[in-house]
Parts: C-alpha cells; sequence; structure tokens
C-alpha cells in the first residue's frame, strides 16, 4: 500500500512537472476510451423497428389487400369460365353426341351400299354395273355397253341429217348424263368419307379447335353444294334437250306435212 | 477485422504513450502530439450515418409501396374487374345463356311433333292389290325388302316378255328401263331410310343445342356442318339417280327415233319394190 501511495505521488509530481504532457496523455486516454454501445433502447434502433413495422403493415393492406381482391377476381373469372363457359361436363356431353351422329351417319352410309342391281339380260346387266358402280374408270367402257342397249346412230343413208343430228345430240346428252351420275356417286363417297373424319376429329377437338374444324367442314359444305350444282345442270342439261327434240319433232312434223302436202299436189296435176 | 485493428490501436497507443513520456524536449512533444493526431485522423473509422438517413430510407420504401406498387395493383384489379364484368354482362350473360337454351327447348316444343306428323303422314293413295302391294313396299323406308320390292313391280308393270314374244332391242330396252326404276325405286327406299336417320340426327342436336354452353356449342356447330357435307352427299345420290332416270329415258325415246328412221327406210323400200312390180 506504501508502494502504491508512493508510485501515485511520484506520478503526481512527473504531472506537475510536465503539464503539458500529462494534458496530452490525458486526451488521448479520453479518446481510446472504449464507445458506448448503442442498445436496443436507442432512439435511432426504435425508429428503424417502427419503419419496419410500418413497411409490414403496409406491405400486409396495400399490397396483400390489393392481391387478395385480384385474388377474389380472378377466382371470380375462373369459377364462371368453367361453370358457365367451358364446362366440362357440358363439353363431354357435346363430344358424346357427336359421336352418336357420327354412329347415326355410319349407318346411313352403310345403308347407301347396299346393291340395288335389278337388270336381268346380259347387255343389261353390264350396262347397269358400270352405271353403278361409283367407279370413275368405268366411264371410257360406257359408249359400248349404251349402244348395246339402245342402239347405235343410223347411217347417213338410213335417216335424214336433221334426224342424225337430233339422235346423235340426244345419246350425247343422254351419255354425258350417265357418266355424270358415276362421277357423283364417286364425289359422295368421298364427301362422306372426309365427313366420317370430321366427325372423329371433333370429338377430340377442344372447344378453341372446333370452330377450325368447323371452317374446314363449311369448306367441304361449299364444295358439295358445287358438286350438287353441278349435277342438278347436267339434269337441266337434259331436260333442255328433251324440249328441243321434242320442238325438233314439230318442226319435222311440219316440214314432213308440207312436203307431203306437195306430192298430193303433183298426183293430182298429173291427172 | 476488428480483434486486429484494437490490437494495433492498443499497441499504437502505448507506443504513443511510452515516447511522450520518454520525450527530452518540447518541441519533440508537439512533433508526436502531431503526428499522434494524423494517426488517428487516417486509422480511425468513418463516422457513423446519421438517424436521418435511415429514415429517408424508409420513407422512401414507403413511398414506393404506396405509390408505384399500391397504383399498380389497384389498376390491375380495376382492369380485371372489368374484364370479369365484360364476361359476365357484355359476352356470357348468363340469363342470354338461359334465353338461348330455353328458345330452342321452345323450339322443339313447338316444332318438332308437328312436323314430325306432317312427315309421317300417310300418303298411300293405291286402290287395286298389285298396286296396293307395290306402293306399300316402295314407302315403308326399310332397305331389307329389295327382292318384295321387285316382285311387286312385276306383278303391277309385267315383266320382260319371252325371246319369241318380243324382239330382241324390245326385251333389251324394256329391262333396262324396268332395271333402272327399280334402282331408283331401290334407292328411294334407302334414302327414305337414310332420310329418317338424318331427322334423328337434327333431333339430338337441336336437343344438345338446348343444353349447351358457349364453351360446347362450337362441337355442335361443327357437327352440324359436318351432318349437311354428309347430308349433301346423300342429296347428290340422289340426284346422281334421278340423273340416271331421265338420261334412260331420254335414251329409249332416241332409241325409238332410231328404229322409226331404220323402219321408214324399210318401208320406203317395200313400198319402191312394189311400185316396180305393177
Amino acid at each position: 500500500m506504501k508502494i502504491v501511495i508512493e508510485s501515485v505521488k511520484r506520478g503526481v509530481r512527473w504531472a506537475w512537472e510536465h503539464k503539458v504532457r500529462a494534458l496530452i496523455l490525458l486526451m488521448a486516454l479520453v479518446l481510446a476510451l472504449p464507445k458506448q454501445v448503442r442498445s436496443q433502447f436507442d432512439p435511432c434502433c426504435a425508429v428503424v423497428a417502427t419503419g419496419l413495422t410500418t413497411i409490414s403493415s403496409t406491405l400486409s393492406s396495400v399490397i396483400g389487400g390489393g392481391l387478395n381482391s385480384i385474388l377474389s377476381i380472378e377466382k371470380d373469372i375462373s369459377t364462371f369460365e368453367q361453370t358457365v363457359v367451358w364446362s366440362q361436363n357440358l363439353i363431354n356431353q357435346a363430344r358424346a353426341l357427336v359421336a352418336s351422329v357420327q354412329g347415326l351417319f355410319n349407318q346411313i352410309e352403310g345403308i347407301m351400299r347396299v346393291p340395288v342391281n335389278s337388270a336381268t339380260l346380259p347387255a343389261t346387266q353390264k350396262f347397269e354395273q358400270n352405271l353403278l358402280s361409283r367407279d370413275p374408270n368405268q366411264i371410257l367402257q360406257m359408249s359400248a355397253q349404251y349402244s348395246a342397249v339402245y342402239g347405235v346412230l343410223p347411217a347417213p343413208t338410213g335417216a335424214s341429217p336433221q334426224v342424225r343430228d337430233m339422235t346423235d345430240m340426244t345419246d350425247a346428252a343422254a351419255q354425258a348424263a350417265m357418266k355424270r351420275a358415276i362421277e357423283i356417286d364417286a364425289l359422295a363417297d368421298l364427301e362422306l368419307q372426309a365427313a366420317d373424319q370430321l366427325h372423329q376429329n371433333i370429338q377430340t377437338a377442344a372447344p378453341g379447335s372446333a370452330p377450325i374444324i368447323e371452317a374446314e367442314a363449311d369448306a367441304w359444305l361449299v364444295r358439295a353444294n358445287a358438286y350438287t350444282q353441278s349435277a342438278t345442270a347436267d339434269l337441266m342439261r337434259l331436260r333442255a334437250i328433251d324440249l328441243a327434240n321434242a320442238s325438233a319433232n314439230v318442226k319435222n312434223g311440219a316440214a314432213n306435212a308440207a312436203a307431203v302436202q306437195q306430192q298430193i299436189y303433183n298426183l293430182l296435176k298429173r291427172q | 477485422m476488428a480483434p486486429l485493428t484494437n490490437a494495433l490501436f492498443g499497441f499504437l497507443f502505448i507506443l504513443f504513450c511510452y515516447l511522450i513520456v520518454a520525450a527530452r524536449t518540447r518541441r519533440r512533444v508537439l512533433t508526436l502530439t502531431l503526428a499522434g493526431l494524423l494517426v488517428v485522423a487516417f486509422v480511425s473509422p468513418p463516422p457513423a450515418e446519421a438517424q436521418g438517413s435511415v429514415l429517408l430510407a424508409i420513407q422512401s420504401v414507403m413511398k414506393v409501396i404506396n405509390g408505384v406498387i399500391n397504383t399498380a395493383l389497384k389498376t390491375i384489379n380495376s382492369i380485371r374487374t372489368a374484364i370479369n364484368k365484360f364476361y359476365q354482362e357484355a359476352v356470357w350473360p348468363v340469363a342470354q345463356i338461359n334465353q338461348a337454351r330455353a328458345m330452342a327447348t321452345q323450339m322443339i316444343g313447338q316444332y318438332r311433333s308437328l312436323m314430325q306428323s306432317i312427315y309421317t303422314l300417310n300418303l298411300r293413295s293405291a286402290t287395286l292389290p298389285n298396286p296396293i302391294g307395290l306402293e306399300n313396299v316402295m314407302r315403308n323406308h326399310q332397305t331389307n325388302d329389295f327382292a318384295s320390292l321387285t316382285t311387286s313391280f312385276g306383278n303391277t308393270y309385267g315383266s320382260v316378255p319371252t325371246m319369241t314374244a318380243a324382239s330382241a332391242a324390245d326385251r333389251t330396252m324394256m329391262d333396262m328401263d324396268d332395271a333402272l326404276a327399280i334402282d331408283n325405286l331401290k334407292t328411294l327406299k334407302m334414302s327414305d331410310a337414310a332420310g329418317d336417320l338424318t331427322l334423328q340426327a337434327a333431333d339430338g342436336i337441336e336437343t344438345a343445342a338446348s343444353q349447351a354452353a358457349p364453351g360446347s356449342a362450337p362441337f355442335l356447330t361443327a357437327t352440324a356442318v359436318v351432318a349437311s357435307v354428309q347430308s349433301q352427299a346423300l342429296t347428290q345420290k340422289m340426284l346422281a339417280a334421278e340423273l340416271r332416270q331421265e338420261a334412260a329415258r331420254l335414251a329409249h325415246e332416241n332409241s325409238l327415233r332410231k328404229r322409226g328412221s331404220t323402219m321408214t327406210g324399210d318401208v320406203n323400200t317395200q313400198i319402191l319394190n312394189l311400185l316396180k312390180r305393177n
């Protein structure tokens, strides 16, 4: 204890003798002292804590609230679309109906393939088989078979030029119509085949892709209408030729009557 | 890093104290003090940021949340609300969807039975046994009794004469005419059966339309169009049969014309021969 008191006295004496140095050392000591640590209760941390709490509550209310509103609307839209607009149940029902319609048309196709041949004589049987063949490759054999049944054009010595023209034109129209019938049968078969494909595709389609298949079917419908028109045109041609024949018969009758009249007149003159 | 800095700082502090105590002149004390100050100035850590910058950062975040994000969310919300309203009120209003379904149901009730009863009216008009038989078989919409049709046709219109009873040309033409007439009657029986099935398909599509949703209707319209293509194909088959029949009728008349020419030529020759003899 004595040593300590002695040391302190010596230090004080040194400080008194070296006032400037003591002052400098004191200032250095003050500067070197450890600084105070900021506690949680520091005003700065309190501000940060308050700020974070505010941010959290704002995130919950502004962003959370906004997102919840959007979520509720999205749910509403989703429910509406799934129950009212694109109801899976009704879509499946529609697909089932497509399958049922396809089944009906398959039955029809089966019915339309039942043979209807009825001729009994060899020449007519061949001709009828060709007419009902639905095979466009058979068209080439049509003329010979037609002549075998309906006869050939009279020789130039066998009929007047007018009658030969009329006969040839009528045969041509009749044969063309028969060829057109074979052609239309073949086209109708292909249309039925395409329709079957379309039906199969509709059954596996989505609501968004069904209109594309419908557009394709529409195109086929337009095409089918064109073929129907072409067949109707040939029918009209046949009737026009028939009318023309009736008219030609009247004309020929008039010419023949005038000729007979002239010959009677000539005979009477001779007597 | 911090313990190393503290050790360095402690070492420098002890060195500074020793040198100050050991300095022999005032000039050296002053030099050491200035050096110490310089060291403190360079080595000391940067001053801590003030409380003001934290506040500014928090305020800035709050401003972003309340400004840009809030506005964006409100805009998205209002757009989605508008879309929802547009869907439910303009594009797919449930009331009008139900109205369309009700219309289909109402049309089914109003027209289906009525049209069916008109379509199935009895059109048979024959009075004699043979024509009655033919008419019945012609109009029964069946496709499994073609043999009965051929028999009934023969009973009503007769059969092709034997070889001794008619010329070969006449027999051929009669057989062809009969064949095409029977072919067409058979085709018509097939068409009648097909027509029944087509009507069944149309009924099915109509019934489905009365229960459809906007999303399932495209399937129905697509199948209806395909059914139209098939129906058109059947119409074409009937037209083809009609073409054959009309062509055969024309060919028949033309054949008679050809024979008429030949017969006229023969008669002319015979008259000339008679006149020559006289």
